[in-house]
């Protein structure tokens, strides 16, 4: 019961926080403290966050921590100091960030984390690992049913050391058994996140297991060097599906623009992320009551379905913030890092 | 060319020579090993996908291997290396021509080499800190060029062929890293050049007396060693199909583990392209079996770190004997 409340209760937070900031005060400065600006997913993120700030009339001033706690904790002191209106922080790690809670509690100043829970927090604005995983694994197996024979022998280039990159992975292999029941994961990698390591360890595991036909990747690095090493090995795409993870940059459109294999792409919007994280701060500055942990949403992108979420000129690609705004955030995770 | 400088690479010719009897036991028995765990390790397929990751690394460790020999390192290559690919791409991108791109990247890692040459051999800074530095600005560098990615627009053929394609049965960077192997080996075992490079690797000040200039042969040694980066981060971008600023992260630790590996003093004076050669295989049929064998791939980080204290040991053991 306490858990379909607590569903209830978040389903209905997200839509909530757009609705209500229609009425509500606006804070006049919201300090962001990033725990590394130069990834392609937090500059999506800052940039979701911006837009949403100037929609508001709100000014966002951005830190960036670059991994580093201790500036991550000079940063918010810098902020606190100045006299920021509400803080965000997307944690470096837990340690840090509950002192930081801790003083900004004693200061009465509301602090939204994204992306990462730590102990003491009022709110988190994060998506959901697992229900992304889960979600592009059931259109792979639609996929696979249609065009691969109903077979499914996965190569999964992940990331072992991080709970949410193992979450995404144990989402698609369950999410892919629910349309084949017997599909099997043949190889589970260590890409590192990066490119070139995961073309390297993709290489010897095709080598290996000639069986492969779905290769997921955690991100769209990790998917991108699986299909790199494919092709290196002298094979053709007719036979593989392609599942890149995130979506943040032009990386997965460009593969789903010239590599007929990358056919799903589970999307994670860093955009809606940043930009429901703003709503948030100013929610929490208006003293509203929010769940735990604000679901951003996130959704499988199969062929040219990226055209309703985005657009590209050049170099630049754009969100179409009324497609994505329409997107359903599950009230919750179906699982988090905290059932593993 | 004096004697001194003839006789070092003499005497260091024999004492490799066992290091690398040594190396290739090592490799016959991994080999050996890794086939009876898994058939597939000895199949055409994976001995090639073996050799196209030994080409990067040993392109790069050719000119290393020069380089450590020469007494100095450069540590810049794995940064060099993403930023190289990411210029190659865009310059391929912007012109429509894939030489003008290859160009434009081998330049970039040329250009680095003169930056750290100038750093090491004109403002007398410790090669190991000043190409550390040189790391750092070109990973921050990297992101004030492109913010993500450089994708290729181009669609050229030719760019990605460059990486998948075969003359015969051979990839073509198997085909470039073998070019770039015989041209150092002959470098440093033909000519008078690389008697020189020994000569200043094992006394640049006995070097100097004997009319050699150490630092405009090492200068020319960072140069050549980027130039070779450039050439590697071509490849990369080719392979990965777009130029990646994420690139290369860890890249120098494994060029020079192999290079080391390989009998290559940390010291100078003492190194063969043949051991590189071998260190390069080593680490890589290694990184290769554990993924076949399915173990744990943390060892793939574990192994050459203990490689690296092995080698450092021996050759410090090769120098005591040597009555260095």
């Amino acid at each position: 019961m306490k858990r379909l409340n607590h569903m209830l209760f978040g389903g209905v937070a997200a839509l909530a926080l757009t609705a209500g900031l229609a009425v509500a005060e606006t804070p006049e400065r919201i300090g962001y403290i990033v725990n590394y600006a130069t990834h392609e997913w937090y500059q999506n993120v800052i940039k979701g966050m911006q837009d949403r700030a100037d929609e508001l009339g709100i000014q966002l001033e951005v830190r960036d921590a670059n991994l580093d706690v201790a500036r991550q904790i000079a940063a918010a002191e810098d902020f606190m100091a100045q006299g920021v209106d509400v803080l965000i922080i997307t944690p470096v790690n837990e340690e840090g960030v509950v002192q930081l809670l801790r003083r900004a509690g004693e200061e009465g100043l509301p602090v939204v984390l994204e992306g990462n829970p730590v102990r003491g927090m009022t709110t988190m604005v994060a998506i959901c690992d697992y229900d992304t995983g889960y979600h592009a694994g059931v259109a792979a197996g639609a996929h696979a049913m249609e065009h691969l024979g109903g077979e499914a022998r996965v190569m999964n280039v992940g990331l072992p050391l991080l709970s949410a990159t193992v979450l995404r992975s144990m989402g698609f292999m369950d999410g892919l058994q629910t349309v084949i029941p017997d599909a099997v994961m043949v190889h589970d990698l260590d890409g590192g996140g990066n490119p070139d390591r995961s073309l390297e360890v993709s290489a010897a595991a095709l080598a290996q297991n000639a069986e492969i036909n779905i290769i997921y990747g955690i991100n769209d690095s990790s998917a991108q060097g699986g299909l790199q090493a494919w092709k290196a090995s002298g094979r053709d795409q007719d036979n593989l599906l392609v599942v890149g993870t995130g979506g943040e940059g032009l990386a997965f459109i460009n593969a789903m623009e010239t590599e007929p294999a990358w056919r799903i792409e589970a999307a994670m919007f860093p955009e809606k992320v940043g930009f429901t994280t703003l709503d948030a701060a100013v929610a929490l500055f208006n003293g509203e009551d929010l769940p735990e942990h604000i679901v951003s949403p996130t959704a499988p992108m199969v062929g040219d379905e990226w055209q309703q979420f985005y657009s590209v000129e050049g170099d630049v690609r754009t969100i179409n913030w009324d497609n994505v705004n329409q997107l359903e955030a599950p009230a919750a995770c179906m699982m988090t890092a905290a059932d593993l | 060319m004096s004697d001194t400088s003839v006789a070092a690479p003499a005497r260091a010719t024999g004492l490799a020579a066992n290091g690398q009897l040594i190396l290739l036991g090592l490799l016959v028995l991994l080999v050996i090993g890794f086939s009876l765990g898994s058939a597939q390790f000895f199949s055409a397929e994976n001995l090639v996908a073996i050799l196209r990751q030994c080409a990067l690394v040993l392109i790069v460790a050719a000119g290393m291997t020069l380089l450590l020999i020469s007494a100095e390192v450069d540590l810049s290559v794995g940064a060099s290396l993403a930023f190289s690919g990411c210029v190659a791409m865009d310059v391929t991108n912007k012109t429509g021509n894939f030489a003008l791109g290859a160009a434009a990247g081998i330049a970039f890692g040329g250009l680095v080499g003169v930056f750290n040459g100038v750093v090491v051999t004109r403002l007398r800074v410790n090669s190991l800190i000043a190409t550390i530095a040189t790391l750092m600005i070109l990973q921050g560098g990297v992101y004030l060029y492109t913010r993500e990615a450089v994708q290729n627009r181009h669609q050229l053929p030719s760019f990605t062929t460059l990486s998948t394609g075969y003359v015969g049965p051979v990839p073509i960077p198997v085909i470039l890293a073998t070019i770039v192997c015989i041209l150092a080996w002959i470098v440093l075992s033909r000519t008078v050049a690389g008697r020189s490079i020994y000569a200043v690797g094992a006394n640049a000040t006995a070097a100097r007396l004997a009319g050699l200039r150490p630092e405009r042969l090492r200068f020319t040694l960072f140069v050549l060693t980027g130039l070779l980066t450039g050439l590697a981060g071509l490849i990369l971008a080719s392979l990965m199909n777009a130029g990646q600023p994420t690139a290369g992260r860890g890249f120098e630790l494994t060029v020079v583990a192999a290079v080391i590996l390989g009998g290559t003093s940390l010291s100078g004076g003492r190194g063969t392209i043949l051991g590189t050669i071998l260190g390069v295989l080593v680490l890589k049929v290694i990184d290769n079996g554990i993924i076949i064998l399915r173990w744990n791939q943390d060892l793939q980080m574990v192994v050459p770190g203990v490689v690296i204290i092995l080698a450092t040991w021996l050759d410090q053991v090769r120098r005591r004997g040597d009555g260095h």
